[in-house]
């Protein structure tokens, strides 16, 4: 690889593919171990629970037995919007969000957000998930928490972080190698690695090395909302129709894919 | 010096611009801001050395292998273990939500006795040399009464070490009243004593099959070894594997199948035989197969000349296309066309078992779908569907009996598995309750309870709590409160499935022989026993022959015994496989013929019984318009380990809402009895009611009521309990005329508005 | 009792009466005060707010008390700097009001945000990107022209007038106030068209985002405009308030006419200027982002279309049209009921600009989100109320607010 590759900046994103996804929540369990996310006596209320990855159901409308349904998981999308001003961190009025432009990764920084929730007014995903509660951990289950993601506190907003943390830690090992750069594998979210139907894919979309750059560009791949120019860096690959086209707003008249907007 | 008004002002603006310019305001803010960021209540998660430790997972009978990742002495995170045979690098929810079970404030920490009533119980806790002698004084009591045979056991499972030395402890002592908790592969098991004649597991080369149809069997859902089976759905997907799932409910195996095939409720078997009879009618079976290694596939004659109508025959005259049609729904074309495809692949796989598999369904159901592997040619074959030698890896001497156990073990067995009435099975413990609480006095007067958790996942469990009531003395052998241990008199507590060591059979449907070991992964946090350890120091309290079966020390003496060479492997490795090649058609069979039977002798008098095919499900179309069915999710745990806090957050809010399990009707069901989406209705069935919240969903057919299982738990913590309704409260059992295993697949059921 | 207190040539209600009126509104406000602790010490779950409803009900009242007390910046530009010198007479009102609901903002953004004690982050850690960072320093900046604005009035009560330096420093302030008049619509100007911002930027949320020109979407305008449009009119409601409670003139009729007429030009221009942002909204900007007009407006137990034809024809237009009139203007019940619908109007405006925009599914696969108040939400909303009727009680019984009521209500 030339020196001008190796600093080509990195769009770390997903494909995720929806014909494989079984919607068995593996990858939301892990995400919530792996990140120190709470939980609550009743988290039955789906408005309030904090899922940083959230598998939806979408259902095709029609009639039993032509019904069909689909599982869409749906971490924190890192858009890029347009030129890195992704709908949260353009508006987040503390830069508590911000959009990196080396790895595309959308961070958060809990001690510096204040709780004024504009992000999640500005998300059209609902990625972001407040701390209505101070988290509590029954007696003795604190063990549990892993020291690689901070824990958060009441009146702060959080949200998937693409598992930032494997990242500092694969290139804090990877310099101590004397290298700068990562193999595709030494950096990989906890729910990619954890879905047991594989249908998960990580890397880096800017690396035709990496699986996702194939992937992405699939007949059948998409991205959620796409035409509204949020420019997300989660593809999702289906090749039933109906789900292509659930993935987006469309008129009546619309071709399915046949939208996208300019940014 | 005076203070006029005019230096008094300057002075205060003085004072205001000094402070704000000196540093105080500035670090106060500072402070407070940072006392903002950690408040002292949040919690900071310690650092330490970090660590990954290898080990196999007990918490259910699917044996995947777990990566645990340690800061210091903590487990914080658990993965699936790159390699391991069959789950390779993944893990499922529950299992990677473990560590909430590992550091659950509900952990049972010493044994326990009860000191109040079964209804109100009263723990207290004991030291273990009380509790052991007072266990043993109770059996030793019973020994001395002449009753060995009113200790009865259940058990998660019949497999494995800590399963076989209660077994063996039953038999020291004298009782044979040995249970384990149903599953489908009791079911598969029957099938292939029938159809085989051999004592075997079942094993799917799925990896291999190229054309898959299943009846019912949750491939998603958490049926087989769960992982395994996700990880083999998508390697189907990707080599454009034709996927065909038969199920009355869009389940998410229907939803991820290449094709659904919508039957109506309890007409698999139909379906099954259509399928068959079209095979055959088009002569499309396995030649070679059907013609020299199976028996009665045309009509025969016997030695006495009398004519025998083979299996061609009985399917072509009595599973009409037009009729099977009718019965299950599904176009004549389509089936059709399913059994060519079929019939067509090379190596085509037909699946039984509905759902997890939890209830072993109805053997000639499970006959009917094996018939089409057979038709296929496909069995003992590569991608088709096998008989495993069971694990043969515990060969301890047989236990000594005196003459109290051998006059114990020749009584006939409390459930009646292996009695006059149902000949052919090992262990039928739906059956109990009913037993117990039609008798007078319960002829259980001491019931052991380990890795199994029967009050809650036994069929019409209200019924199986009135009879634990009627018990005298329950020992409940548990690492955390359940349902069960709500009941017991004794609780002897176990380390946690991280905190000891424990062999893992091959799981079900594998086809090769993979045991796996479970290990301390931490340092275990409290004094409990491996429930071997209490058993062994229990018969070492009884003397005699009872403590001379159990020469062993401790449990991990057992252990290492048990695999004798292989236990250095095993402990290195975490675990020791061995292929399996299995043995051609001419070699393969230990029935009478030693051919492949389709039909069975026992199912003759069976038929005269109660038919063939699916059972039907308890309750009156008059008062009970409706059918419930239940259906499974991944996202909840169904076996005896319930779901943790973590997993609760995945619960789907069209599954649970507040302390009501949300059910499925159709909206034209819906309509029809006045009920609204995400209200309130009360659901009935002949063994009891719930209240529930219902959901509108075109997943399934009108007149059915879907209820997701694994919900309803009263225990342990508030996470966990009194969220939703406990399935099978609702459900009664329906044996099975040939096997009396539980063949109920639903319930009559009415839904009104609450 | 207080009567040292009171202006000299006016008549107020008796001391105990007057206590009567403290103290149930003092009531009130108690109520609002335990409900915002209960959400400070606490935390925002003592709210019904959720991670679908991020910005709710005490937001829209912080929006709508925001574009309510925009008669004081506007009436100052009028007067100061276009010179129409009758609106003297209201201004102190003016800025009365718009002191209060100011710092009910404050107060409000105060209870809003989920660690308080780092709401200095937003100055702090300035986001130039975001209209609430502009929102907030405009706003924060504002305030202290309110206040500045405020102070020569508080001033002049009887007592404190009577020290010099209170005095001077009163007549300094009066003689310099064009300028904070000026720099106050200036910085309204700002932050009435951010808070049309916040909204408006959202581009991932078709039924807020508007197009527009740099990086002021139409929105920015719209509020501007609205804010400096109906503001008079609720300053104008509450001096008919005021007027029917103490049952006295307060301003003569040519003042309030002239305000209302320009109110109703602003009112009306506004209207047409919405209904062709709505027009370009629902034609244009929606559609190419995949949703159709009726979409925003059906499929949920609330938000039918009615909502927007109560906020642009009947709490817009039909004002507008009747204050443009003279007839109307005149017309006592023709006035009091256009400058309420007036006000109906834009309140309804920032609901739907705040709540209805939490509500609107924009995945196709999402579901409508309707949401209720908690009671400590309605009080802490209420709270603010309480406390400007307290502060107009105090500030009419003690200050010189209205220079004409001498005149139109003789003692003697
Ligand atoms: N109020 C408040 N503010 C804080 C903190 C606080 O506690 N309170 N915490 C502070 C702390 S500790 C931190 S770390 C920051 C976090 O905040 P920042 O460091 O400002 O930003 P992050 O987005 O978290 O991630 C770090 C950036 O470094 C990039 N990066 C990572 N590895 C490499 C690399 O190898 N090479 C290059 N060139 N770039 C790389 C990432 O892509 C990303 O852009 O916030 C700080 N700000
Ligand atoms: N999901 C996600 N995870 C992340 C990140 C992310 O952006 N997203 N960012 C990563 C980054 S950059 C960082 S730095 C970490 C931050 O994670 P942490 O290192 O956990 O940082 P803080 O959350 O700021 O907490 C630091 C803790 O140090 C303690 N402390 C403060 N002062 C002192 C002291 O003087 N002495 C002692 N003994 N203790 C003290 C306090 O208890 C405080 O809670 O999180 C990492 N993890
Ligand atoms: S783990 Fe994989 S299959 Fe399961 S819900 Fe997540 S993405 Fe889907
Ligand atoms: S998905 Fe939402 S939170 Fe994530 S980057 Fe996009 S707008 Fe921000
Ligand atoms: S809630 Fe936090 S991250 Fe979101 S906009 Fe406000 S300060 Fe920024
Ligand atoms: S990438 Fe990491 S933080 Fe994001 S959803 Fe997956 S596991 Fe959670
Ligand atoms: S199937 Fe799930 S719970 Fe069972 S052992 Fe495997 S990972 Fe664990
Ligand atoms: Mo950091």
């Amino acid at each position: 690889m030339s020196a001008k590759e190796q600093k080509k900046a990195k769009r770390f994103g997903m494909v995720i593919d929806l014909d494989k996804c079984t919607g068995c929540g593996a990858c939301m369990v892990a995400c919530m171990a792996e990140n120190n996310v709470p939980f609550k006596k009743d988290e039955s209320n789906k408005l309030d629970s904090i899922t940083w990855m959230r598998v939806f159901k979408l259902t095709n409308g029609k009639e039993y037995p032509d019904a069909d349904v689909c599982y869409l998981p749906r971490p924190c999308q890192h858009c890029e919007g347009h030129d890195g001003h992704s709908p949260c961190v353009s508006v987040c009025p503390a830069t508590a969000t911000d959009y990196s432009r080396e790895t595309g990764i959308v961070s958060q920084i809990y001690t510096r957000c204040f709780g004024c929730r504009y992000c999640m007014a500005a998300c059209p995903y609902h990625a972001r998930y407040f701390n209505w509660w101070d988290p509590v951990w029954p007696k003795g289950m604190e063990k549990m928490l892993s020291p690689d993601v901070s824990v958060r506190m009441r009146g702060i907003v959080e949200k998937c972080s693409f598992c930032f943390h494997r990242y500092q830690r694969a290139m804090d090992k990877a310099h101590l190698e004397g290298r700068r750069e990562l193999a595709e594998n030494e950096y990989q979210t906890a729910c990619t690695q954890a879905c047991p139907a594989g249908a998960i894919t990580f890397g880096d979309l800017n690396n035709p090395g990496h699986a996702v750059y194939k992937l992405k560009q699939s007949p059948n791949a998409f991205r959620l909302l796409e035409r509204l120019g949020t420019n997300t860096k989660v593809y999702y690959v289906s090749e039933r129709e109906w789900v292509r086209r659930a993935g987006d707003n469309y008129l009546a008249h619309e071709k399915t894919g046949q939208v996208a907007a300019a940014h | 010096m005076k203070i006029d008004r005019r230096s008094f002002l300057s002075l205060g603006v003085g004072a205001g611009a000094g402070i704000a310019l000196s540093p105080l305001p500035w670090k106060l803010t500072d402070d407070l801001s940072i006392w903002t960021q950690m408040w002292p209540w949040t919690p900071v998660p310690k650092d330490g050395e970090i660590r990954y430790v290898n080990s196999v997972s007990t918490l259910c009978r699917c044996g995947c292998g777990i990566k645990v990742r340690k800061v210091d002495d903590r487990a914080v995170k658990i993965e699936g273990q790159e390699g391991y045979p069959g789950s390779d690098g993944s893990a499922c929810a529950l299992c990677m939500s473990g560590i909430q079970r590992l550091y659950s404030p509900t952990a049972i920490r010493m044994p326990l006795k009860n000191t109040g009533t079964k209804d109100a119980p009263l723990w207290q806790s004991v030291t273990w040399d009380a509790a052991i002698r007072e266990i043993s004084e109770k059996l030793g009591k019973l020994r001395k009464e002449g009753k060995p045979q009113a200790l009865a056991c259940i058990s998660g499972s019949d497999k494995g070490t800590v399963p076989a030395l209660f077994r063996r402890f039953l038999q020291a002592y004298g009782s044979p009243n040995f249970m384990s908790m149903p599953s489908y592969e009791d079911a598969y098991e029957m099938t292939l004593k029938l159809m085989h004649g051999t004592d075997s597991a079942v094993g799917f080369d799925l990896e291999n099959a190229d054309y898959v149809i299943s009846f019912g069997s949750g491939i998603l859902e958490g049926w087989g070894s769960s992982v395994r089976m996700f990880k083999a759905k998508s390697a189907w997907k990707d080599k454009k594997v034709k996927t065909v799932q038969v199920d009355t409910r869009l389940s998410n195996s229907a939803a991820k199948a290449d094709l659904w095939l919508a039957v109506k409720p309890g007409s698999e078997s139909l379906l099954a035989l259509g399928m068959a009879a079209v095979i055959i009618s088009e002569k499309l079976y396995d030649k070679k197969f059907a013609d020299q290694y199976t028996f009665a596939f045309d009509s025969w004659k016997d030695a006495e000349g009398k004519e025998h109508r083979g299996f061609k025959e009985f399917i072509l005259e009595n599973y009409s296309l037009s009729y099977v049609a009718r019965a299950t729904g599904i176009e004549e074309s389509q089936i059709v066309k399913i059994a060519k495809e079929f019939a067509g692949a090379s190596a085509p796989i037909a699946l039984c078992g509905r759902g997890q598999g939890n209830t072993p369904g109805s053997v000639h159901e499970f006959m009917a779908v094996h018939a089409l592997n057979a038709l296929a040619g496909n069995i003992n074959q590569k991608g088709g569907v096998w008989a495993m030698p069971k694990d043969d890896y515990i060969q301890w001497d047989e236990a000594a009996t005196d003459g109290i156990a051998e006059k114990g073990l020749e009584t006939p067995r409390i459930d009646g598995a292996g009695t006059e009435k149902y000949p052919l099975s090992k262990s039928l413990p739906h059956r109990l309750a009913a037993i117990i609480n039609a008798a007078e006095k319960s002829p259980v007067e001491v019931l052991l309870v380990s890795g199994a958790n029967p009050l809650y996942s036994l069929p019409d469990s209200r019924a199986v709590k009135k009879a634990f009531g009627r018990i005298p003395f329950i020992v409940s052998f548990a690492s955390h409160m359940d349902e069960t241990s709500e009941m017991a008199d004794m609780i002897l507590p176990c380390p946690s499935h991280l905190e000891r060591y424990e062999d893992v059979p091959t799981p079900a449907g594998m086809i090769r022989k993979v045991t796996g070991l479970a290990r301390p992964v931490v340092r275990p946090q409290y004094n409990r026993k491996n429930a071997g350890d209490s058993l062994i120091l229990i018969a070492k309290a009884l003397g005699g022959s009872i403590a001379g079966s159990f020469p062993w020390a401790a449990y991990e003496e057992c252990l290492e015994k048990t695999f004798g060479d292989k236990w250095k492997t095993l402990k290195e490795t975490g675990y020791i496989t061995e292929d399996f090649s299995p043995p051609y058609w001419d070699a393969a069979f230990a029935t009478p013929s030693k051919k492949f039977a389709f039909m069975s002798e026992v199912c003759a008098g069976a038929e005269k019984k109660g038919g063939t095919g699916a059972a039907k499900p308890e309750g009156e179309e008059n008062t009970f318009p409706l059918l419930l069915i239940p259906f499974d999710s991944m996202r909840l745990a169904c076996g005896p380990v319930a779901p943790t806090p973590f997993m609760m957050k995945t619960v789907s809010d069209h599954m649970l809402k507040g302390k009501y399990t949300v059910v499925e009707i159709h909206p034209e069901t819906a309509q029809k009895y006045g009920l609204k989406e995400g209200k309130n209705a009360v659901l009935s069935t002949p063994k009891g009611e719930a209240e529930v919240k219902v959901h509108l969903s075109r997943r399934t057919a009108p007149g059915i009521v879907a209820m997701p299982r694994g919900l309803g738990h009263s225990g342990p913590d508030e996470y966990i309990s009194g969220k939703g309704s406990n399935f099978n409260e609702l459900i009664a059992a329906v044996e099975d005329p040939v096997s009396g295993l539980d063949a109920a697949w639903g319930i009559r059921a009415k839904l009104v508005k609450a | 009792m207080d009567s040292a207190l009171i202006p000299e040539g006016v008549k107020r209600c008796s001391f105990g009466k007057f206590m009567v009126f403290i103290s149930i509104v003092s009531a009130v406000l108690l109520w609002g005060v335990y409900a915002m602790l209960l959400c400070w010490l606490k935390g925002l779950n003592q709210t019904n707010m959720n991670d679908y409803y991020g910005f709710a009900l005490w937001i829209w009242a912080d929006l709508a008390v925001i574009a309510l007390g925009g008669g004081a910046f506007f009436s100052g530009f009028l007067k100061y700097l276009v010179g129409k010198d009758e609106l003297k007479n209201i201004i102190n009102y003016a800025v009365l009001i718009g002191f209060i609901c100011y710092s009910s903002a404050l107060l409000i953004l105060a209870i809003d945000i989920g660690q308080p004690l780092r709401g200095w982050f937003i100055f702090w850690h300035a986001n130039v990107h975001s209209m609430l960072t502009e929102v907030a320093f405009c706003l924060s900046c504002y305030f202290g022209v309110l206040c500045i604005e405020y102070i020569p009035l508080v001033l002049e009560n009887r007592q404190l007038n009577k020290v010099p330096f209170f005095h001077n420093f009163a007549h300094n302030l009066h003689e310099i106030m064009a300028v904070f008049a000026a720099t106050g619509a200036f910085l309204s100007f700002f932050h009435q068209g951010s808070l049309g911002g916040v909204a408006g930027v959202l581009f991932g949320r078709p039924f807020a985002y508007r197009e527009g020109v740099f990086v002021w979407p139409w929105t920015f305008f719209l509020f501007t405009w609205s804010a400096a449009a109906f503001g008079p009119c609720f300053t104008l409601s509450l001096t008919k308030l005021l007027e029917k409670i103490s049952g006295k003139k307060l301003v003569k009729d040519n003042v309030i006419e002239l305000l209302a007429k320009i109110s109703g030009w602003m009112i009306f221009t506004y209207t047409i200027a919405k209904i062709a942002d709505t027009y370009y909204w629902a034609v244009v900007t929606a559609p190419g982002k995949g949703q159709t007009l009726m979409e925003f407006y059906t499929g949920n137990a609330f938000y039918g279309i009615w909502i927007l034809v109560l906020e642009v024809i009947i709490g817009g237009l039909i004002p507008g049209l009747i204050l443009i009139t003279n007839k109307g203007r005149k017309n006592k019940y023709l006035l009091t009921t256009a400058i309420i619908l007036a006000c109906i109007g834009v309140s309804v405006n920032r609901w739907v600009m705040v709540l209805q925009v939490m509500a609107v599914p924009v995945m196709p696969f999402d579901t409508w989100a309707l949401y209720y108040p908690s009671w400590q939400e309605v009080a802490t909303t209420i709270l603010p109320v309480a406390y400007g009727v307290l502060l107009i009680g105090i500030s009419y019984r003690y200050m010189p607010i209205f220079p004409q009521e001498r005149e139109l209500n003789p003692i003697d």
